[in-house]
């Protein structure tokens, strides 16, 4: 086992990150096994060389495996938890190979939250603020919005009290707490981020489906105020917008950025497949694009709630486009054919991760899980976007 | 021919490899080790290492219940000669 007092300390997720997306030539070592190499792995903005040694070849033959390595340059360990890698760290100490381990692993890559500062593009709305917080190791993208001294969270990750740390440190008080939809892939946050905060929370099933959970309910149209008395004042305003799940809905904050839910990416739009109900979901997704968004400006921001990958960052971080972009290059917006489109969404059927109907239970209120348990589902990236580009999802 | 348990329940990597090596190691050709896990990552795990190890085959895996409806990973692996 790992003698962890002469181990040299491990690298934290978001230290790695850093320096890996500053351009520094790190050496990733990943020692999990082939599935789980070939499903999931660690990225940064920029391209990572990574070696994979699994780590139970270093337990049979430690010094072929040190010979595949680089010397002279700056190597961390990973893999699933944390516990392996610092295996294989005190082997190549002993090797007399520097190498540090990534503290808690790809668990703690699946955990990692990176808030980025959203540009508000207009000075005239500079009293408010807002951050898309990166999920990076799955492509969740939550927010957080800041006017006065409240904040609304929207698409909290299950980490709660790293949005309440954030929070305060903005010394501001959270007073709303939403999600877009019942989200598939992740356990959401939501609901006790707003029971701790003593915030409404709000989340629709949608019509006909049950939620199994108290939520303050929002019609479509309704404007939250944010800032409160003396502060400045931001609209944040639900737009129903079913397809992607019935219940799913866009805010809109201020009068141009639109957190998009799963509705629409900056790629591609959200698959309506998850319910089983490919026509009756695609009908509905077909109409909010088109005749839902259709008072939205070209100039809108949209802020969706995953991405699939590097290529969805832009060079300030936020994953982001304009809805005029969008109109342009996503390929289900060039469709104008309501029958052509949910035939393309036929066509782009996938299954989803077996995982999926558990995660919806818990996060309509219908089953709890405990933490465990939940990071186990939550392992790898989301898989929420329609098909149609990206078949390898 | 001995056939031999490891209970690993409850252990994380790299333990059920390392302590079911060891185990192997001290074990005559043909003799059995049946390994307890609780870890779902040990049954891509185990597969790995016996494609790689000189001294243990994977004869079979499977999954059982313990009586609080946990789900134990057995892994069984021969001695090889």
């Amino acid at each position: 086992m790992a003698d962890t007092e002469s181990s040299p300390p491990g690298v934290e997720v978001g230290e790695l990150l850093a320096r890996a997306d500053a351009g520094e030539p790190i050496l990733l070592l990943d020692v999990r096994n082939d599935d789980e190499y070939e499903t999931w792995r660690l990225e940064g903005r920029r391209p990572i060389e990574t070696v994979h040694i699994p780590y139970f070849d270093f337990i049979e033959d430690a010094a072929a495996c040190v010979d595949r390595l680089p010397r002279n340059r700056e190597i961390v360990v990973l893999c699933a938890k944390g516990g392996s890698s610092a295996m294989v760290v005190d082997t190549l100490r002993e090797s007399g190979v520097a190498s540090r381990n990534l503290a808690g692993g790809m668990i703690a890559y699946g955990e990692y939250l990176q808030p980025v500062k959203v540009p508000s593009g207009d000075p005239g709305l500079a009293t408010w603020e807002m951050w898309q917080v990166n999920r990076r190791g799955k492509g969740c993208l939550s927010y957080v919005i800041r006017s006065g001294r409240e904040a609304i969270v929207v698409d909290a990750s299950r980490d709660v009290s790293w949005y309440e740390e954030f929070v305060r440190g903005l010394r501001a008080a959270i007073v709303w707490v939403l999600d877009t939809h019942v989200h598939a892939d992740h356990v959401s946050g939501g609901p006790a981020l707003a029971a701790r905060s003593g915030s409404p929370y709000f989340v629709s099933a949608g019509e006909g489906f049950e939620l199994w959970q108290h939520v303050t309910p929002l019609v479509n149209g309704q404007e939250l105020r944010l800032g409160g008395e003396g502060g400045v004042t931001l609209e944040v305003r639900v737009m129903r917008t079913p397809g992607h799940t019935p219940g799913s809905s866009c805010y809109l904050v201020g009068r141009r950025h639109l957190l998009s839910g799963d509705t629409l990416f900056v790629k591609s739009v959200g698959r309506p497949d998850l319910g089983g109900q490919v026509d009756a979901w695609g009908r509905a997704l077909f109409h909010t694009l088109r005749d839902g968004f259709a008072t939205l400006s070209d100039d809108t921001v949209v802020l969706p709630a995953h991405y699939a990958g590097l290529d969805d960052v832009g060079p300030d971080g936020v994953v982001s486009a304009s809805l005029g972009t969008l109109r342009r290059t996503v390929p289900e917006l060039q469709i104008r054919e309501e029958e052509k489109f949910v035939a393309a969404m036929r066509a782009a059927l996938k299954p989803p991760p077996a995982q999926y109907d558990e995660i919806i239970r818990v996060n309509l209120g219908g089953a709890t899980v405990d933490p465990e348990k939940a990071t186990e589902w939550e392992l790898g990236k989301n898989q929420c976007a329609a098909g149609t580009r990206h078949p390898a999802l | 021919m001995e056939t031999r348990q490891l209970d690993v329940r409850g252990a994380k990597c790299p333990v059920p490899i390392v302590r079911a090596r060891k185990e192997i190691d001290a074990m005559r050709a043909g003799d059995v080790l049946e390994v307890l896990a609780t870890d779902p990552g040990s049954v891509s795990d185990f597969q790995g290492w016996a494609k790689t190890s000189k001294l243990a085959v994977l004869k079979e895996q499977r999954t059982e219940k313990d009586q609080t409806g946990r789900e134990i990973y057995v892994h069984v692996l021969e001695r090889r000669a």
